[in-house]
């Protein structure tokens, strides 16, 4: 354990003096990451306006906090290893991965880490910015706070296993761009980032319970923003757990099928 | 099979499964249904053993066999058919232990960070492999001097030159002193300097570490210079596996007699011809007629000068493989 | 000297166009793949578009019709811009940097031509189709067709725009012959971009001036879709034409002080 400890470390130094070779890119990502919320809580906004100021029981304000609180949960635990996997596996670079005594999720995992602390700064400039621009309210306390960080870990774990088990397709197909595509598109809507889960028709809302994607990004942003009573807390504690070990047995099995392909055709 | 030899091979078959792909998207969606699978055999029933301390030499033309039989070595391919062993282990199964115990070197950009010192590579290498802080100063110190780093660890991989490079990534891929070393195609793309000194520093690291190294080169220079032995392979099969100086026995009918003349002559009448200049001419004769044909230039001929040599092992191979062809 | 015309510029044009097309039948996958990816692109918008029109009428005085008139808009002129200028910026910014921009200097014929029109992404050609679809079936849900004269005005403002977008990618494009490292700002505009979908006029005034002058997604989405929804006055008309001949003008010049500082440069 602590030898693993020891090649995070390691991993972390290196991912950070590599991505701080790329400051420009931090510019690009700020308006990228600030132009999606900016964009939502404009539309919504006016749309409450329209309203009479409130549209099911979101005001303007509403409307702004929950946006900016899934920038922050999405920024959290967003991963980017589905692009990265097709090039790795196509460019022979993912042998020589195979060939060292770790498993390739630690290298991934502490490069995560590396590339959110390096946009930590970013993330709370984009913060600052936006709470101001769009007047949001948002009244924390100490409990919804406390309630907020568990469930934020749980929602990075979960998310990370399944992207990663999702980019281990890779080793299948050829094309999984177009796949990672509407897997993007998916998340968007499922996750509550492009529209408030509550606003979408029942339907929807009733899928969505039973799919991972809420449990990503929605439920730890309303945790923060709308203090959920404490069996709607305690539900979703529960539905991610749950979703994290099918998301590990799925990553499990996919990645021995996976490697006894790769190992059979070539690397 | 015993566990003394380093690594054992029996019988090592690996066949590919090729799909067939037709242009087209009609053809795409039919093939997810029904593909037409094509059978590559990539190796063929090989059978050798390579005991500690060796360096063998893996030569063979393009498609041979042998990255796939370095990569079924080192693990990263599971064998059709055969056994084998690296260190008592099965390679395929990937234990820890048996990964920090081997190292496979396969061409540029493999286990150095691009955009970062050389030496933050190395260290990240020192953590995955957990190696000792003593031992690894002592063989970055060592490496260091031996591939003449020093200048270049500080520097962004990114602005090292190609020879520059490769050095750093064998460098990284020795770190935690591999005891058995595969090297594919180690001096590929390099100037003929740094050909050399890579050549002398697996000699040196061979002599100092006793490790086992099996390299593979489209070089003959770096086979005859580090390789007591070699293996043949051409579509899979085994052609030879022994001492180089053996192979041109076994396999070269001819030997070539070179002379020096007084007064220049027609030497065609005492064999064939295959060199001319100036006052020198190379003559290939068949080996049984060796010391006939060499009295007979002697007692002849206004000789100045006489040697008989072997052809270079570069036209061995070719010939054996030339051959080989036909026979196919 | 013999002036070219507009019709060999045009048959320039229809020649790269032919060879490009030659070049992309080799590979038809891109055609399905590329299908796939606009097809999710502007389902993604028609489903966020239909999600808001639950909550209400009219979004800043849009109907749900003319919204759609708009996104057809949207994806029209973004289809033609990244089909034939952000290809061939991206490309001069790369023969910048590596140098092969001589070669182009050296042929027969007007530079700024060639550099704008030497690479064609014509699959996005899909992009304005599926725009041209969405705009024709908007207008008749719409009920009344638009008038000759809003035609007119809307063909004459999103030819504007198209100029206003090219002028201003060009005029950063040609930043790099003094700044090598300006591909990414290629990278803004296309994130910027994406504000486009929703009227200019729903942002807060920052973020409208931003989109407005500093990256002219107003002109080249919503002015069009204005013209066509009968809201653009004659005054706004006269003024996104005047503001795209001055646009062209500038770039032209500049391109040309440009082209004189790099040959001055290199040799």
């Amino acid at each position: 354990m602590r030898q693993l400890l020891a090649v995070y470390r390691q991993q972390l130094k290196t991912a950070l003096a590599e991505q701080l070779q790329y400051r420009a890119a931090l510019i690009i990502w700020l308006i990228e990451v600030a132009l999606g919320p900016a964009v939502s809580v404009s539309v919504w906004s006016t749309v409450a306006r329209n309203e009479g100021g409130a549209v099911n029981g979101y005001s303007s304000a509403g409307f702004a906090a929950y946006f900016i609180a899934t920038m922050l949960v999405n920024y959290a635990t967003q991963t980017w290893v589905f692009w990265e996997f097709s090039r790795r596996v196509r460019e022979g670079e993912f042998s020589p991965l195979l060939l060292r005594p770790i498993h390739p999720i630690h290298a991934d995992l502490a490069d995560n880490l590396a590339y959110k602390i390096l946009m930590l700064p970013v993330i709370t400039l984009v913060t600052l910015i936006l709470f101001f621009a769009f007047h949001a309210s948002i009244a924390l306390t100490l409990a919804n706070v406390l309630a907020f960080l568990p469930a934020l870990v749980l929602a990075f774990a979960l998310r990370f296993i399944l992207e990663w088990t999702l980019a281990l397709l890779a080793f299948w197909l050829t094309q999984v761009n177009v796949i990672n595509q509407l897997y993007v598109v998916v998340v968007l809507f499922l996750s509550g980032q492009l529209v408030p889960l509550t606003l979408l028709p029942t339907p929807v809302q009733v899928a969505s319970a039973w799919l991972p994607f809420q449990w990503m990004v929605a439920f730890p942003a309303e945790l923060l923003v709308h203090r959920l009573s404490p069996p709607a807390l305690l539900t979703g504690l529960l539905a991610q757990l749950a979703w994290l070990l099918v998301g590990l047995a799925l990553f499990s099995l996919t990645w021995r099928l996976g490697i006894r392909r790769y190992t059979a055709v070539g690397g | 099979m015993t566990i003394s030899a380093t690594i054992s091979v029996e019988h090592l078959r690996k066949v590919y499964r090729v799909y067939e792909r037709e242009a087209g998207l009609r053809a795409a969606l039919r093939g997810l249904i029904q593909r037409h699978a094509q059978e590559v055999i990539g190796v063929d029933d090989l059978t050798f053993r390579i005991e500690s301390g060796e360096i063998v030499g893996f030569l063979g033309p393009n498609g041979a066999g042998k990255t796939t039989t370095l990569k079924m070595l080192a693990g990263l391919l599971y064998p059709s058919a055969g056994t084998l062993q690296v260190l008592g282990y099965l390679p395929w199964r990937r234990e820890r232990s048996f990964l920090r115990q081997i190292a496979l070197v396969m061409g540029q950009r493999q286990q150095l960070i691009w955009d970062i010192p050389v030496i933050d590579s190395f260290e990240l290498n020192r953590a995955i492999y957990r190696i000792p802080s003593a031992q690894y100063r002592q063989t970055l110190d060592e490496l260091t001097d031996l591939l003449e780093l020093a200048s270049l660890l500080q520097k962004p991989v990114r602005n090292l030159s190609l020879g520059e490079r490769m050095k750093c990534e064998i460098a990284a891929c020795l770190l935690h002193r591999p005891r058995v070393l595969f090297l594919d195609e180690p001096t590929i793309g390099l100037d003929v300097v740094m050909q050399r000194r890579i050549r002398d520093f697996v000699r040196e690291y061979n002599r100092r570490t006793g490790a086992t190294v099996l390299l593979t080169s489209h070089y003959m220079a770096d086979v005859e210079a580090l390789c007591q032995r070699i293996i043949l392979i051409h579509h899979g099969k085994m052609l030879f596996d022994g001492e180089l100086t053996r192979l041109i026995e076994r396999f070269s009918p001819y030997k070539t007699i070179a002379v020096r003349l007084q007064e220049p002559a027609s030497l065609d009448p005492y064999g064939e011809v295959i060199g001319q200049s100036e006052d020198r001419i190379t003559l290939r004769v068949p080996k049984s007629a060796v010391a006939p044909v060499t009295a007979r230039l002697l007692t002849e001929q206004a000789v100045i000068d006489l040697s008989v040599e072997d052809p270079p092992i570069e036209a061995v191979i070719e010939h054996i493989f030339t051959q080989q062809e036909e026979v196919v | 000297m013999k002036r070219n015309t507009m019709r060999d510029y045009l048959r320039l044009l229809g020649t790269f166009f032919r060879v490009s097309l030659l070049g992309e039948l080799a590979y038809r996958a891109n055609f399905w793949l590329q299908a796939i990816e606009s097809l999710i692109e502007l389902g993604t918008a028609l489903a966020l578009v239909s999600v808001v029109f639950t909550y209400t009428q009219s979004l800043n005085g849009w109907h749900a019709s003319e919204l759609l008139i708009l996104i057809g808009t949207y994806f029209l002129i973004g289809g033609a811009i990244n089909m034939i200028i952000t290809p061939g910026m991206s490309r001069l910014i790369e023969q910048v940097r590596l140098g092969t921009l001589d070669y182009l200097l050296t042929k027969p014929e007007e530079a700024q031509l060639l550099v704008s029109i030497q690479r064609l992404d014509l699959w996005k050609l899909l992009d304005l189709l599926f725009g041209l679809a969405l705009l024709v079936a908007a207008a008749s849900w719409h009920g009344s067709w638009p008038s000759p004269l809003q035609i007119l005005a809307f063909a004459l403002t999103l030819l504007a725009g198209a100029i206003i977008v090219y002028s201003f990618v060009l005029f950063l494009a040609t930043l790099s012959f003094w700044y090598v490292r300006v591909e990414n700002i290629l990278v803004i505009f296309e994130s910027m971009y994406e504000a486009g979908r929703w009227p200019v006029d729903i942002y807060p005034g920052w973020l409208r001036a931003t989109l407005t002058f500093i990256v002219p997604v107003a002109f080249a989405v919503t002015v069009p879709a204005e013209a066509l929804t009968a809201r653009l006055t004659w005054l706004a008309l006269l003024g996104t034409l005047a503001l795209a001949a001055l646009a062209l003008l500038v770039t032209r010049l500049f391109w040309r002080f440009a082209v004189r500082h790099y040959s001055g440069a290199s040799s």
